[in-house]
């Protein structure tokens, strides 16, 4: 905790028509020097400093958002820190650090403190503008991430201080230290599972879970054959396969240290791993060597390694495409289809909550299935990279490089 | 009306020819067989082809051999396929004797021969897929089939090609005698093929939009019509031509809501066009390659692509985002898949004819556009079926 020695008042902003102050340099304006170094990024600063009467807020992202009452001082309960993108563009030039105002607490409310948000290839096309869906601008980024409930409403009931949560929908803006948000936005996760992994448990594991119940019934025995499998949810696939006595075939790009990621991926589970230019050089019973011919593919690439996985499917085998990180359409050809009866299906997580979120229980059904694999041990996260929040834009930035594990902000 | 005239006077000739033949034929000695004559005096047939030819269904031939199209290894059909007479074995207990009465060219029959094709016939093998027979001789145990019942092939790889056949009574299945004779010959492979696309892959309800590419194929025409017998609105992409006003307005008289250019498909236009009608839910794809990928950009958020042809010769191609985020389904189908898939089904196939068969007596469903030609002049069929833009479908008629 710091101590001032003298007491310091913030200047009182004006709120404009977004209903957020502006840059964090020109609310230190009137400050005391030391607590410009803070104000972009402080916790302290938010907990000791902000305890002034001002007019409610909503925060962006959640709801309505309500006009101030005019010119003139507003007054605000609680705020935040946050990564906000005012626009749509290259992160470097869009997104900043700033101080938010935070909605008073309803009664169907909750007040979240986030604890850990990763940074998932996904938020990075939110922010580029290049996503289906895009949140009203200014924006919080981060569609993930988990949180601890700190107060709730009078009336809610499914959520009590102390317990962990995680947005079940995508636009939350889970990049952020503190977030007010309805109670039906968020799904309880344990509190005894480990960090990160129930950080990254919303959109990669749950995505693996279901592209492995939903579209094939996959006995034990019964081959799997996916590319990116170094990936997030090509890891999870990997081991909830595993748990399910389901064999994996993993195609991964060649690299220098290839044995060594083999060898990761084999101690999760994995049953082959072979590499993009393996999979085109060799006949398909030399790569599957005994294992029954896959009856499902699961592609996050697209391309021409999307068209290798779809060629090495069984006859009436169906490939469920999830991403597409070569920026490459599929290429099919009319035989795969006609004669070997290939399906060809997609599979969007964000879609799947929404139609489901008329039952909830049918989601929290999912997450519990999913922590119970990862309290048991069968499912770890993926290996990330920590990254204190206010070092946000190297997390940003390695999500858009090649061969980068998961880079998760830590609030 | 020209065609009633011409038919007349042809059908005065042909009972001239015939009874010169009748009288050589006693002469040689060889066993004649006249079975009917004429178009007027018979049921079999109701209406006299686009081209005015005359039926032929008295035939001079003896029932132990067959003149058929043989080919004994795969490559161009032009050299491979030879007409050549051929034995026909006695009809066992479970057999009967057919006399095939037309069998057409389709292309999977040319890609059989070429050797393209996903199941090839062991070789020697006869041309010919789909066909219409007319039952001559039934075996002693033959329950379900007597002379002069109208069969087609439950299969693929039956070789039609041919004047007459042995088959097995479970080979084939007997269809109504009375409807037009190019619809029954037609109707095995194409029109069920239509019919399977519209009912087996999406809820499809009067008023939803069907989008087809080859819309002026043998399989669009059916859907087209079958759509429209429904209620189901089709937009059909054609290629451009010279003639194309007619073909619009030949398609329109079928039943299609729409027909445009493939090249509007790719323009702002079509916006107009869906004011009028729904998004397709189902796109039905002949073609490949980039028509396809055209027809999958204007599918409905949750609708499905089927694949049935590859006219183009070239893969689909499909953006990751069609599949991700506007939820479309790619698949394919394969009516001879379908066929066997469900051999063992007897209904299955029965039903699907029935239904077939009552919408052509209704006359919402008509034959395409054929070119009949005699068994003898197969070269020149052959190399017409395998020409771009055949307007109308070879039918060999024996």
């Amino acid at each position: 905790m710091v101590v001032f020695s003298r007491p310091v008042r913030l200047k009182e902003v004006r709120l404009g028509w977004t209903g957020l102050p502006p840059h964090p340099s020109v609310l230190a304006e009137r400050t005391h020097p030391y607590c410009r170094l803070y104000c972009s990024a402080s916790v302290i600063m938010r907990r000791s400093l902000f305890k002034l009467s001002r007019e409610i807020v909503p925060s962006v992202g959640q709801g309505e958002r309500r006009t101030p009452l005019g010119p003139g001082t507003l007054r605000q309960l609680h705020s935040c820190s946050a990564l906000v993108y005012r626009q749509h563009g290259h992160h470097h030039d869009t997104v900043r650090m700033e101080e938010m105002s935070l909605a008073a607490l309803g009664q169907h409310s909750v007040r979240l403190r986030m604890l850990a948000a990763p940074v998932n290839p996904a938020d990075i096309n939110m922010l580029q503008g290049t996503y289906p869906i895009l949140p009203r601008l200014p924006a919080v980024g981060g569609n993930e991430g988990l949180g601890e409930v700190i107060e709730v409403g009078t009336a809610v009931t499914s959520l009590r201080p102390g317990d962990w949560a995680i947005p079940w929908d995508a636009g939350f803006g889970t990049w952020r230290t503190e977030a007010v948000c309805e109670a039906g936005d968020l799904l309880r996760i344990p509190r005894d599972m480990p960090l990160l992994g129930a950080a990254t448990i919303g959109v990669n594991p749950c995505t693996a879970y279901r592209m492995l119940h939903d579209f094939v019934t996959l006995t034990p025995g019964a081959t799997v054959i996916q590319n990116g499998a170094n990936s997030a949810v090509g890891q999870a696939v990997i081991q909830i396969a595993a748990a399910l006595g389901v064999k994996t075939i993993n195609v991964i790009r060649d690299r220098p240290y290839r044995r060594e990621l083999e060898e990761e991926l084999k101690s999760m589970g994995a049953d082959l791993v072979i590499t993009e230019e393996e999979l085109q050089g060799l006949s398909l019973e030399n790569v599957i060597q005994g294992l029954q011919k896959p009856v499902l593919g699961l592609n996050c690439v697209g391309g021409q390694s999307g068209g290798l996985v779809l060629s090495s499917l069984c006859e009436g085998g169906t490939l469920v495409t999830y991403g597409g990180m070569a920026k490459k359409p599929l290429h099919i050809p009319a035989k795969a289809l006609i004669f070997r009866n290939i399906t060809l299906q997609g599979f969007w997580m964000t879609q799947w909550k929404r139609n489901n979120s008329q039952d909830m229980s049918r989601l929290q059904a999912m997450v519990t299935s999913v922590c119970g694999l990862m309290k048991s041990g069968q499912l770890r996260s993926p290996q990330c990279v920590q990254v204190p929040f206010h070092k946000y834009s190297r997390a940003l930035y390695a999500t858009t490089q090649s061969h980068q594990r998961k880079h998760v902000l830590i609030m | 009306p020209v065609g009633i005239q011409t038919g007349v006077v042809l059908f005065w000739f042909k009972m001239k020819v015939s009874r010169i033949l009748w009288l050589l034929c006693k002469k040689s000695g060889v066993r004649t067989q006249t079975v009917c004559t004429g178009v007027s005096t018979n049921q079999q047939h109701k209406q006299l082809s686009s081209t005015s030819a005359v039926y032929r269904y008295s035939t001079t031939s003896s029932i132990s051999h067959c003149t058929a199209l043989i080919y004994r290894k795969h490559g161009d059909p032009a050299q491979v396929v030879q007409s050549e007479s051929m034995n026909l074995p006695n009809v066992g207990a479970k057999c009967v004797l057919v006399k095939i009465l037309a069998a057409p060219i389709n292309p999977s029959d040319i890609n059989m021969i070429q050797g393209t094709y996903a199941i090839l016939p062991d070789l020697p093998a006869v041309g010919g897929n789909e066909g219409v027979a007319q039952v001559l001789e039934v075996g002693s145990q033959v329950k379900a089939l007597k002379p002069g019942d109208w069969v087609i092939p439950r299969d693929a790889g039956l070789g039609t090609w041919r004047t007459a056949a042995v088959l097995a009574e479970e080979d084939v299945i007997s269809l109504p005698n009375d409807i037009p004779l190019l619809s029954a010959a037609t109707l095995g492979v194409n029109p069920c093929t239509a019919l399977r696309m519209l009912t087996d892959f999406e809820d499809l309800k009067p008023g939803d939009t069907v989008i087809q590419n080859a819309a002026n194929s043998a399989v669009g025409q059916a859907v087209i019509q079958i759509a429209a017998a429904k209620g189901i609105q089709t937009i059909n992409v054609v290629r451009d031509r010279p003639d194309f006003t007619t073909l619009i307005d030949r398609l329109k008289a079928m039943g299609a809501s729409h027909v445009i250019k493939e090249e509007t498909l790719r323009r702002p236009e079509l916006k107009e066009l869906f004011k009028s009608c729904p998004r397709p839910k189902l796109a039905l794809n002949g073609v490949g390659g980039k028509s396809a990928t055209e027809l999958l950009r204007h599918v409905q958020v949750g609708g499905s692509i089927v694949t049935y042809g590859g006219m183009a010769k070239q893969p689909i191609t499909v953006p990751v985002s069609a599949l991700i985020f506007k939820n479309i389904k790619v698949q394919g189908f394969w009516v001879t898949q379908w066929k066997r898939n469900h051999s063992q089904d007897e209904g299955a196939l029965r039903s699907m004819l029935d239904e077939l068969c009552s919408l052509i007596c209704q006359g919402k469903l008509t034959a395409p556009a054929c070119s009949e030609v005699g068994l003898q002049d197969f070269g020149t069929a052959l190399d017409k079926a395998m020409q771009p833009f055949t307007s109308a479908k070879q039918v060999l008629v024996m």
